[in-house]
């Protein structure tokens, strides 16, 4: 290939090249404009970095090769035919392009959300060597403002929120029997839409005035004030927000339209209607917070007065408007951990889940009820009083449909054929650890005790014991427990048990006394804090130093059995979904022929039921069931 | 069959049939066709997004309790009116012209497509005319913020309406679409209907009350 | 005793989580959670607090023992291939554990309203006092009593007190943790805290509110003293306003400077031997004549007026390692002329004098 036909074509030459070009129109642009308008001056570097954050990111995805498909219906030409080349890897290079098969863009996304993670994870290690002693020791106070804020948004907004998706894209098209999602071209771009996301979080560190220091709540009017690194948030997220509705929106059509036959809502399996539930408060949510964003761009960018109480602006409607999003968020960033749970729990304690009906109503009763609570972020926000005792009493009532899961996961485990292997681990580390913090959340819903604790380390605990107790644990589970079907390899099941205990040890010893500070008085957000504290303090800091250093246990055991674990059987769980009813990894287009589902998913312990046969009774069957636990490596060792 | 994914280091030597070169025929669980399911949803998420603007419209009108619009100003009830007009016609042609690409009425699918372009073309334009003339900018006070961020943020869903107009009538002429398969008119339709729809409320909240 | 186990779980299970409750609840009560009690709502929260615990320790104890009973009773070797009992749920239990969180999360919720109607109670005539937030420094006001102003804030004892918050930039929280209560300062709105502080002592209004660089380090003092006192006290900083607080210190200018030093605040961010403090946000003031005689000529200003303008305006001169901003530019509107001078002749007479 010649270098200009390179160019033409999609790929990482044509995005590089887009990247001046971008950047130069940008700078056209304003200087144009603001020479038109006679304003002064008219460089303003303010403007460019605006514009310039949202045409370099415009100019990467179209240049990588998501519109190309696109441009060619729009302008009416003739398609090319499907080739399917865009489809599947056989070689590394694969996953470093524009992919439509479900199964990489999974694995595109699992991998970009890790490294989102480290790098989440390193500035909180900053976090912790500054806390580590009261006084200022490395960062002054305006990078650890950046540190904190840079380390929440990366951990939501490009691994949470995503690694989620990222899982469900490989295993939900599989699990229900479908060949690929809905809109594969439209789950490529989403994907691509995250990493440029991402790098504008992490690029907003170089800037004049450093790295947007607000907090992953930007409350305006601080954030509209604030230099420009803001702006890298502020734009990075409705990146990191478009991304995740139109897979939100992509998981709806898929689990709607298609279903293998037999699949009813009632026989699908729990991470399904996990990943159904979180999309619709991904589609009907995350436009709050495009416009909580939008917002403060307007009053930076143009002068507008929505957060200006001066100019007949209201404050408080940034955070009704960010809370109606956020907190409908962190069931985004629960739910699909709670549908991996039910499957691991279950295949790994060889039991059906208990009350299935149930759990599929607590994840809907979950979503209704997130989207009245918003407000229990606002309790010392000096908001309408009377707002306060109804969104405290909607608040408690979550813990209904909560206990309900909870409680069938335990009763699940009750008299199963419990495995210990490492999903199972983390299932059980996740089941303990997400109670404690619920139930701490349950004390932030009562108004009176948020009056003192609110913006304190016990609202610190409070998120990390729902966020990583909860969601990593669940998403370590996922890992662990998908990696055979992701990879065709099996991981090192001790070294999983060691990474389990570590992070489960490290992970009490740094955010367990984070309550005990939090009630004692020492507030969040804070480089430096009264003396008082310093003991705890070092004390956390240490074991978040280890607690990180287990990462490392995983990291190696995910790399070096990803190049030479044993091959995995199909079956290595001996489950009944269908995903495991496919060779590991699964064929290139998943089936050959679409299964029939023909009874429920959890039907262990049930003589010869069955979930899904991939012909009609008494054919032979066509396409490759694996027997269960047959072929490959033997099962690991527990 | 081929390996979706691959190790890291070695290739898998498991590769070995290849006898078909698609996917299966996926089974359709749903008697709604799937862009159509996709562009409702996808309509849901912006109801969301303008209701955002409402809600910093509720803000700044009524708990703020700000006169409306800001002492000394004017809005061009009227003008504004006959602009509505104009779109909600449009949504008349368009379905007109659906209806031509059903019946394989070719002349009545370019005609209508075209005058539907148009016809948001000029509102469009009368929008923007509307902003000079206006005699007040976004940034003098919280209600021309809020005037601005809501006709603004239905100004660009025209606009991408019209873009997505563009692209149909351009298919259009070049001779897409027919009875069996006309979904490149029908989507965009959709999302055209519910720009017309949006229009009347944000009229009425922004114009009349 | 596994196989035990295995056939009765109710029991084993109703002894392991009822001592571990037992436990639990003792040592979650045990432990001193909170910083002193000072203020009438302190008890009410406190309280609260301790029924949560009991509430809650339960739940968790439950959770925690069915998880590691179950593993312990039903753990299967490796290559087991059984299956578990094929259960697939059961109404009566479901209903239980519905109705169980409803009616304790309905009663807490309850509670959680009395107390919060109780603390926010109004009572006849408050002592009001207006506070005002602003990057990164507090000033407080109170309008009934010749509208004096400080930048500490002084409370009676046993008196009901609205405080009236109001910030000039963007949104700061006041907290005073021995209180026990907050609340957000927003702005164009005055938000209230109602408190009756009732126990003497020296606390910090922490804000609580991310406000940019100098969140970390904006508190001021807060100091309850009995009725007399405050009395006193209101006058005295009349006075004081009019002559730096020279009078009440004996004419020593020198005490009166430490006091005014002190009670400003300016100890919660320099290290000033004569004075005490130890704290490292602001430069340390030990050795101000050196930094005034350099940084005063290159600003071309004697020693005294650079360290009067560093007090007045700090932002006209940023001491290199130090960021723009951090500390309070509002000591000009809360002090007077002669508080300032005081302050000024204070730190220039003692900086100096303890090093070496
Ligand atoms: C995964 C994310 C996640 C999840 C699932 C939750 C779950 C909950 N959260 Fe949390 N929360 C956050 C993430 C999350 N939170 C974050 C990130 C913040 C801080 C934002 C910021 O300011 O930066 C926050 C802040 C936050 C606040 C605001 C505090 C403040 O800033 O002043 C409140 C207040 O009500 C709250 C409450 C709750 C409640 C009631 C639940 C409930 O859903 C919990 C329900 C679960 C259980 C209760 C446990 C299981 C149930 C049983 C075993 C049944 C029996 C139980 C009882 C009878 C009690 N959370
Ligand atoms: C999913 C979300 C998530 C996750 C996973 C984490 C993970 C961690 N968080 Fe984070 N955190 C938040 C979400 C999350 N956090 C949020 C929402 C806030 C609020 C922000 C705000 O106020 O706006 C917050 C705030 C927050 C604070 C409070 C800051 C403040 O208020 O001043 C602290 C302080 O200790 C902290 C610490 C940590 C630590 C130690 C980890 C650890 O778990 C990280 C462990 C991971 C690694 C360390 C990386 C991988 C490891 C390696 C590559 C090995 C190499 C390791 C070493 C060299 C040691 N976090
Ligand atoms: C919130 C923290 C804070 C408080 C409270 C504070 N300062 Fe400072 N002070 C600083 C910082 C930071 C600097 C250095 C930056 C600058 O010069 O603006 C500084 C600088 C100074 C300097 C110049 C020091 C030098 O070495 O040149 C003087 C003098 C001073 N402060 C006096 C005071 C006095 C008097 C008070 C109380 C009335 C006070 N400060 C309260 C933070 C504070
Ligand atoms: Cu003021 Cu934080
Ligand atoms: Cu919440």
């Amino acid at each position: 290939m010649t270098l200009a036909t390179k160019l033409r074509g999609p790929g990482w030459y044509r995005a590089a090249i887009s990247q001046p070009i971008a950047f130069l129109f940008a700078f056209g642009l304003v200087a144009l404009v603001r020479s038109l308008y006679g304003w002064d001056p008219v460089v303003d570097w303010e403007a460019i970095t605006t514009v310039a954050l949202i045409t370099m990111p415009l100019g990467f995805i179209v240049g990588i090769g998501c519109f190309d498909y696109w441009f060619r219906w729009a302008a009416g030409a003739p398609t090319v035919p499907e080739d399917h080349s865009g489809h599947g890897a056989t070689k590394w290079q694969d996953y470093f392009k524009v992919n439509t098969d479900h199964k990489v863009i999974g694995i595109q996304y699992i991998v970009t959300t890790f490294i989102f993670f480290v790098i989440g994870g390193l500035t909180a290690m900053l976090i912790r060597a500054e806390l580590a002693q009261p006084g200022t020791q490395f960062v002054d106070p305006n990078t650890y403002n950046g540190l904190f804020s840079v380390h929440a948004s990366l951990m939501i907004f490009l691994f949470i929120i995503p690694v989620f998706a990222g899982i469900a894209n490989f295993v939900i098209p599989l699990m229900i029997g479908a060949p690929d999602m809905a809109f594969p071209r439209l789950n490529a771009l989403s994907f691509w839409m995250l990493p440029t996301a991402g790098v504008m979080m992490v690029a907003s560190f170089f800037v004049e005035g450093g790295a947007f220091a607000t907090g992953w709540t930007a409350y305006a009017p601080l954030s509209t004030e604030m230099p420009v690194g803001q702006q890298f948030f502020t734009l990075g997220v409705q990146f990191a927000g478009a991304s995740s509705i139109a897979t939100g929106l992509n998981f709806l059509v898929t689990i709607i339209t298609m279903r293998a036959p037999g699949m009813t809502f009632w026989r699908m399996p729990l991470l399904v209607w996990a990943n159904f539930t979180t999309s619709l408060l991904v589609v009907i949510a995350t436009p709050f917070i495009a416009g909580s964003q939008f917002f403060v761009l307007l009053d930076r960018s143009l002068g507008t007065h929505f957060f200006d109480a001066g100019g007949g602006g209201d404050v408080l409607l940034y955070q009704h408007v960010f809370w109606f999003y956020s907190h409908p968020a962190v069931y985004i960033m629960m739910l699909p951990g709670f549908g991996i749970i039910s499957e691991v729990i279950s295949t790994h304690a060889r039991k059906p889940v208990f009350g299935y009906r149930m759990m599929a109503f607590s994840l809907v009763a979950i979503v209704i009820l997130g989207f009245t609570v918003w407000a229990h972020h606002m309790f010392v926000s000096g908001m309408s009083d009377w707002l306060r005792v109804p969104m405290m009493i909607t608040t408690l009532l979550i813990a209904v449909p909560t206990g309900i899961k909870v409680f069938s996961w335990l009763a699940t485990l009750w008299r199963g054929a419990i495995h210990l292997t490492t999903p199972m681990l983390f299932a059980l580390g996740f089941i303990t650890m997400f109670t404690l913090g619920g139930i701490s959340g349950i004390m932030l819903g009562i108004i009176p005790v948020v009056i003192h604790v609110s913006d304190t380390y016990f609202i610190v605990a409070h998120i990390h014991y729902v966020l990583f107790g909860g969601s990593v644990f669940t998403i370590f589970a996922g890992i662990y427990h998908w990696f055979p079907k992701m990879t065709g390899r099996m991981y090192d099941e001790s070294l999983g048990k060691v990474h389990f205990w570590l992070s489960f040890i490290f992970f009490n010893l740094t955010f367990g006394p984070m309550h005990f500070v939090g009630v004692d008085g020492m507030p969040r957000r804070v480089a430096d804090y009264a003396d008082e504290f310093a003991t705890m303090n070092a004390f956390i800091s240490v074991s978040s130093f280890f607690f990180g250093l287990s990462f490392l246990v995983f990291l190696y055991n995910m790399i070096t059995s990803w190049r030479n674990g044993p091959k995995a059987a199909a079956n290595p769980w001996r489950a009944h979904s269908i995903e495991w009813q496919v060779s590991s990894p699964p064929p290139i287009f998943n089936f050959d022929e679409i299964p029939t589902v023909v009874g429920g998913p959890y039907e262990y312990g049930v003589p010869g039921a069955v979930h899904a046969v991939f012909k009609e009774e008494g054919a032979p069957a066509k396409a490759t069931p694996a027997p269960a636990g047959g072929g490959g490596a033997p099962p690991p060792g527990e | 069959m081929e390996s979706a994914s691959v190790a890291l280091g070695r290739t898998h030597d498991e590769d070995q049939h290849d006898d078909h070169h698609g996917p299966p025929e996926a089974n359709q669980s749903s008697r709604i066709d799937a862009s159509l399911l996709g562009m409702f949803l996808f309509i849901i998420s912006e109801i969301m997004l303008f209701g955002a603007f409402f809600t910093a419209y509720f803000f700044i009108r009524v708990v703020g309790d700000t006169e409306w619009p800001a002492p000394g100003e004017h809005l061009p009830v009227v003008v504004a009116g006959i602009n509505t007009a104009i779109l909600i016609s449009s949504s008349f042609t368009m379905h007109w012209a659906l209806e031509g690409a059903r019946n394989e009425n070719r002349a009545a699918l370019r005609v209508g497509m075209l005058t539907t372009f148009l016809l948001g073309l000029t509102f469009l334009c009368i929008q923007i005319n509307e902003y000079v003339f206006i005699g007040f900018a976004p940034a003098d006070n919280a209600q021309g913020s809020i005037f601005y961020g809501l006709t603004g943020l239905h100004g660009a869903h025209v606009f991408v309406g019209l873009t997505l107009l563009a692209m149909a009538t351009t298919r259009a002429f070049r001779g897409h679409f027919t009875a069996k398969e006309h979904r490149g008119v029908e989507v965009p339709g959709i999302y055209w209907h519910f720009v017309d729809v949006m229009w009347i409320v944000v009229y009425t909240v922004i114009y009349v009350i | 005793m596994r196989r035990l186990l295995r056939k009765r779980p109710a029991l084993g299970m109703a002894l392991l989580s009822g001592t571990a409750t037992a436990v639990g609840i003792a040592i979650s009560l045990a432990i001193d959670w909170f910083p002193d009690a000072a203020s009438t709502a302190s008890k009410d929260i406190d309280n609260l607090w301790d029924v949560l615990l009991i509430a809650s320790v339960p739940v968790f104890v439950l959770v925690m023992s069915v998880a590691l009973y179950s593993v312990f009773a039903w753990k299967v070797k490796p290559g087991d291939t059984s299956d578990g009992a094929p259960i697939h749920g059961h109404t009566k239990l479901e209903v239980v554990w519905v109705t169980i969180p409803f009616v304790m999360v309905t009663a807490l919720a309850l509670y959680g309203w009395v107390v919060l109607d109780d603390i926010e109670a109004k009572e006849k005539d408050p002592l009001i006092v207006n506070v005002t937030a602003q990057q990164f420094a507090w000033s407080f006001e109170y309008p009934a009593l010749d509208k004096v102003k400080s930048n500490q804030l002084v409370l009676p004892k046993d008196r009901r007190v609205e405080l009236r918050v109001k910030t000039k930039d963007v949104i700061h929280s006041f907290w005073v943790p021995e209180f026990r209560l907050k609340t957000d300062t927003v702005p164009g709105l005055t938000t209230k805290v109602r408190v009756t502080p009732n126990r003497l002592g020296r606390y910090d209004v922490v804000c609580a509110e991310l406000c940019g660089i100098g969140h970390a380090t904006m508190r001021q003092a807060v100091r309850v003293v009995p009725p007399g006192e405050f009395q006193g006290w209101v006058s005295e900083r009349k006075q004081r306003a009019g002559d730096g607080g020279v009078a009440a210190a004996g004419g020593d200018t020198a005490v009166a400077g430490k006091t005014l030093f002190a009670d400003t605040g300016c100890t919660a961010c320099h290290t000033l031997a004569d004075a005490g403090s130890e704290a490292s946000a602001g430069p340390p003031l030990d050795d101000l004549t050196k930094d005034a005689a350099k940084f005063g000529k290159r600003e071309g200003q004697s020693a005294e007026e650079y360290v009067k303008t560093a007090i007045e305006q700090p932002e006209a001169f940023v001491v290199p390692g130090f960021t723009k901003g951090t500390m309070p530019d509002n000591y000009k509107k809360n002090l007077s002329s002669a508080e300032i001078s005081t302050l000024v002749k204070y730190l220039s007479d003692v900086s100096g004098k303890e090093t070496k």
